[in-house]
């Protein structure tokens, strides 16, 4: 962003130590800026720990919708110097910083000398005035409100709107922070300059700000899904406390395991009862849970699984996003069975690959995952509203107890083109059937004929053929002529969608493939890089797992991965850099 | 009548202690008039993982160990069924061991059979959990009744010996009975010989002990039931019989409040729910 009359995109972040409450702040200004019809994308840093550590919150708000964070923060506030010290590099030049100075000064060696900075002891004067050190947010809205030049009614308003839950007792002394908050900021040195910020007021329809893992559940609910089991680990913790919420009332059960085993193994129990059911975890628990997939594929249980990925190894770093699980996705479990992986890139597509996903589990009676990774699950994001008519539970092929009576013979496993046997779920009259995970005949009796070895192979296998043509398609965007192609999938989709508007701006021309199925590899995806020169695969993680994929699946040597794994998004003018370098460079190699 | 599945006949050694275990089974579930098709049997994995093949009911074989959190999945989701859990030592106290102490702690109403050899006898005769009588100098056993009685929540405790077919009928009778009336988990471990890697029937035989038939005993005190059973060990001797029930609340009764609704059975079509959800959705609104 540069500072001119207008801003119509800027990134803000708020940090503090975890704990102290700074991060409310980001409330009041995300009212602020909804309703001056704003899109906005919030990303949450905070370390897995409750108090202590930095925390911070960071938020995009566009004039556009934008699905990732901007290139650089225009506005930070920080509750103390840690937070500036850190986020020195990534400011933007003209960027404004509001400082709590209330232990000391601010070092600002690191800090561009354009950068400007206004220092207010928050606290200090939180306390001593209103003997409240949490007071402080509701100051420093103060002061940027006054920045913003919005003028103090539409700011009280978005303030107490935010704390309309708080007793009149303390609504009041926040309000009363607030005003002196302003009135710091028009006595700062910096007023000799103004307040060159103006905000834009634009009208957009209504939205809904929701992050992935909510999305994903709703998703779920919206499909039918009536039982959620799953055993708490951030990412993905979002998932069941939403379910346990919801749930409940719509006469489900979102239960807590205890532990992954468990959890998997107690929605299998479910699941075979017909009741649509899912479970969630984050990538160390999607390991343990490998086990009960290929059970969910070798037994034929519907279930859907999601994967809120962390970034690895092992444990790795819980609150860091990653996409290294791409591979394990894909094959963990033993041995071969059916199985298919989704990826959806903001929390509109979680909505609706959550349902997708609930409904193709009972199409083909087995493991449908569901892949996110941290940014996706835990960043909230407008979205337009959740199209609800168009989610219709389906059922799967299943027998009742009428036309069960007018079989001659009724065996669970039938061999049939389709794959999928029609099942009579526990209860029904006369469909008593064997449920198992060993190879087995028609009837659920273990054999190992290899004649009805391979027929169990090929009628399972063919299930997967029986839903290709209702598979999440891709999203494609970009210059459709171009012979550059970019691929990307969860937490890469704004970012190459962003990446592709620019470079064709700057006269690189490109177009982008943001990939919904990631198992099986569509033929679309295929033709997408066979129709490219060449096409970077974008991904968080250090092998290149989703480019190794498609190499296998229909890439003749074209792909170039592009791959970062420090658990920080990809920039959006990083890539563009990357790419148009990259270009520049090969349009030299062709001309040598 | 549609044909279906029907039982097979077991694959066990002639001798094997499971048989009277899937006799018992059968028994209960024809005493107490269960009827087939609303009737679950699920089981772990090893010889006694085989039962579910052999009794006329709906069937599941589950992964080694995880019998237990599968069939609890099945309980809560259609608490209608009767749903009855077996399985081995190994599979019970070794690598499902974890899910035995939360199963007490929860008391759903499933039946639970453990079926104790003292060995692992599909993978051919290693130790299990409960082998100290093989080598007693090294490890001590695990003893599943001291382990629920030690679990507040847990409801129904009985041991029986697959060599004393009218006890063991009676117990499992009381245990599908107590979880019929939804009264929680009943766990009966059932004294199961390996003729073939572990024949313990002569040694067993003369160690049995019915606590039932002893002068006074309380099966509803967990104090008197900790005391006898562990008097008894003392002595050598293996208590068996009801060692404990009680009136703890069963898990599913905790799901049973206003609004749970069969999970299973729960009419799902977009036009009943579209309400809730669009009500949910405002939450967002943005
Ligand atoms: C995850 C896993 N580990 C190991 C095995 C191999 N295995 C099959 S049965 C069994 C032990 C069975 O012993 P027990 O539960 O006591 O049953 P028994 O055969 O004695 O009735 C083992 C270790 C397996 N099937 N799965
Ligand atoms: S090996 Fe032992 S446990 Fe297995 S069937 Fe034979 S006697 Fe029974
Ligand atoms: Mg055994």
């Amino acid at each position: 962003m540069t500072i001119s009359a207008k801003l119509d995109d800027l990134t803000i972040m708020v940090a503090g130590q975890g704990g102290d409450g700074s991060l409310t702040v980001m409330n009041v200004l995300s009212e602020l800026f909804g309703r001056r019809g704003y899109h906005l994308y919030k990303s949450r840093n905070v370390a897995s720990r409750i108090k202590g550590g930095i925390a911070a919150a960071q938020m995009r708000a566009s004039v556009i919708s934008r699905g990732c964070t901007g290139d650089q923060i225009d506005l930070v506030v920080a509750f103390d110097q840690e937070a500036v010290t850190n986020v020195g590099a990534d400011l933007s030049p003209d960027a404004v910083v509001v400082f709590d100075s209330s232990d000391k000064p601010l070092d600002r060696r690191n800090l561009a000398d354009s950068v400007r900075v206004i220092e207010i002891p928050f606290g200090r004067y939180a306390v001593r005035d209103l003997r409240r050190d949490l007071f402080k947010n509701s100051m420093s809205f103060g002061v940027i409100s006054q920045l913003m030049n919005i003028d103090q009614d539409e700011a009280e308003d978005c303030l107490r709107h935010t704390l309309h839950r708080l007793p009149e007792r303390v609504l009041l002394p926040n309000i009363d922070s607030f005003a002196d908050g302003r009135k710091f900021a028009l006595a700062d040195k910096i007023a000799s300059g103004g307040y060159p910020w103006h905000l834009e007021r634009v009208t957009r329809a209504k939205h809904l700000m929701i992050n992935g893992n909510d999305a994903i559940a709703f998703g779920f609910m919206a499909a039918g899904g009536r039982f959620f089991c799953g055993y708490p680990i951030t990412p993905a913790t979002e998932i069941l406390e939403w379910l346990q919420k919801h749930l409940p009332a719509m006469g489900g059960v979102a239960m807590q395991a205890e532990d992954e085993l468990a959890a998997i193994n107690i929605a299998l129990g479910a699941a075979m009862t017909g009741v649509r059911t899912m479970t969630a975890t984050s990538s160390p628990g999607f390991s343990l849970m490998a086990e009960g997939i290929s059970h969910s594929g070798s037994a034929e249980i519907p279930l859907v699984i999601t994967n809120s990925q962390r970034a690895g190894p092992s444990t790795g770093m819980p609150t860091k996003p990653e996409q290294s699980d791409i591979a394990m996705m894909i094959h963990c479990g033993n041995g071969e069975f059916p199985r298919v992986v989704l990826a959806p890139g903001d929390p509109g597509d979680c909505f609706k690959i959550g349902a997708a996903a609930t409904n193709l589990a009972q199409r083909i009676q087995g493991p449908v995952i569901i892949a996110v990774d941290q940014a996706v699950a835990q960043d909230a994001r407008s979205v337009t509203p959740f199209d609800l008519e168009a989610v219709e539970p389906h059922d799967g092929a299943r027998m009742s107890e009428d036309a069960l009576q007018a079989m001659a013979t009724y065996r669970r496993y039938e061999l049939n083109p389709s794959g999928v046997s029609p099942w009579a779920v526990p209860g029904t009259k006369g469909g008593m059937s064997l449920v198992t995970g060993n190879e087995r005949n028609e009837w659920g009796l273990v054999t190992t004929v290899p004649a009805k070895r391979r027929e169990m192979m090929e009628k399972r296998a063919a299930k997967i053929d029986h839903v290709r043509a209702d598979l999440p398609k891709g999203i494609r965007g970009g210059d459709r002529a171009a012979r550059v192609g970019i691929i990307g999938c969860g937490m890469q989709s704004g970012v190459i969608a962003e990446a592709s508007e620019r470079l064709n701006a700057r006269g690189t021309p490109v177009q982008y493939l943001q990939v919904r199925t990631l198992w099986p590899v569509l033929d679309e995806t295929a033709e997408f890089i066979r129709s490219c020169d060449h096409v970077y695969v974008v991904e968080h993680n250090g092998e290149g797992q989703l480019a190794h994929l498609l190499d296998g699946h229909g890439a003749f040597g074209n792909l170039r991965s592009l791959t970062k794994n420090d658990g920080v998004p990809f920039r959006c003018a990083d890539l563009v850099r990357h790419i148009a370098t990259f270009e520049a460079n090969t349009m030299h190699g062709d001309a040598a | 009548m549609t044909i279906t599945f029907t039982p097979s006949h077991p694959i066990w050694c002639a001798g094997c202690g499971h048989f009277g275990v899937k006799n018992a089974i059968v028994n209960a579930l024809a005493a107490i008039d269960q009827p087939a098709h609303d009737t679950m049997v699920l089981a772990g994995i090893g010889c006694s993982g085989t039962i579910q093949n052999n009794i006329d009911s709906y069937g599941y074989h589950a992964l080694h160990g995880r019998v237990l959190p599968t069939a609890l999945g099945v309980k809560l989701a259609n608490p209608d069924l009767m749903v009855i859990a077996a399985g081995g030592d190994g599979d019970g106290y070794a690598i499902g061991a974890g899910h035995l102490v939360h199963a007490f702690k929860r008391n759903p109403s499933v039946v639970y059979v453990l079926m104790n050899n003292g060995i692992y006898g599909l993978t051919k005769g290693q130790r299990s959990p409960t082998a100290e009588q093989i080598d007693p100098t090294t490890e001590r056993s695990i003893d599943g009744i001291s382990l629920g009685l030690s679990i507040p929540g847990s409801s129904f405790l009985a041991r029986a010996y697959s060599g004393a077919a009218d006890q063991l009928n009676a117990v499992m009778v009381a245990a599908l009975q107590h979880a019929a009336a939804g009264r929680g988990f009943a766990f009966v471990e059932v004294m199961s010989p390996c003729v073939t890697y572990n024949d313990t029937y002569a040694d067993w035989s003369g160690r049995v002990t019915d606590v039932t038939a002893m002068e006074g005993y309380d099966p509803t005190s967990r104090i008197a039931a900790f005391s006898t059973v562990h008097t008894l060990a003392e002595q050598g001797r293996i208590p068996t019989g009801l060692i404990y029930q009680s009136d703890a609340p069963s898990y599913e009764s905790a799901w049973k409040k206003e609004g749970f609704n069969v999970p299973a059975r729960i009419d799902v079509s977009r036009s009943i729910h579209q309400n809730s959800y669009s009500s949910i959705m405002e939450k967002y609104a943005f």
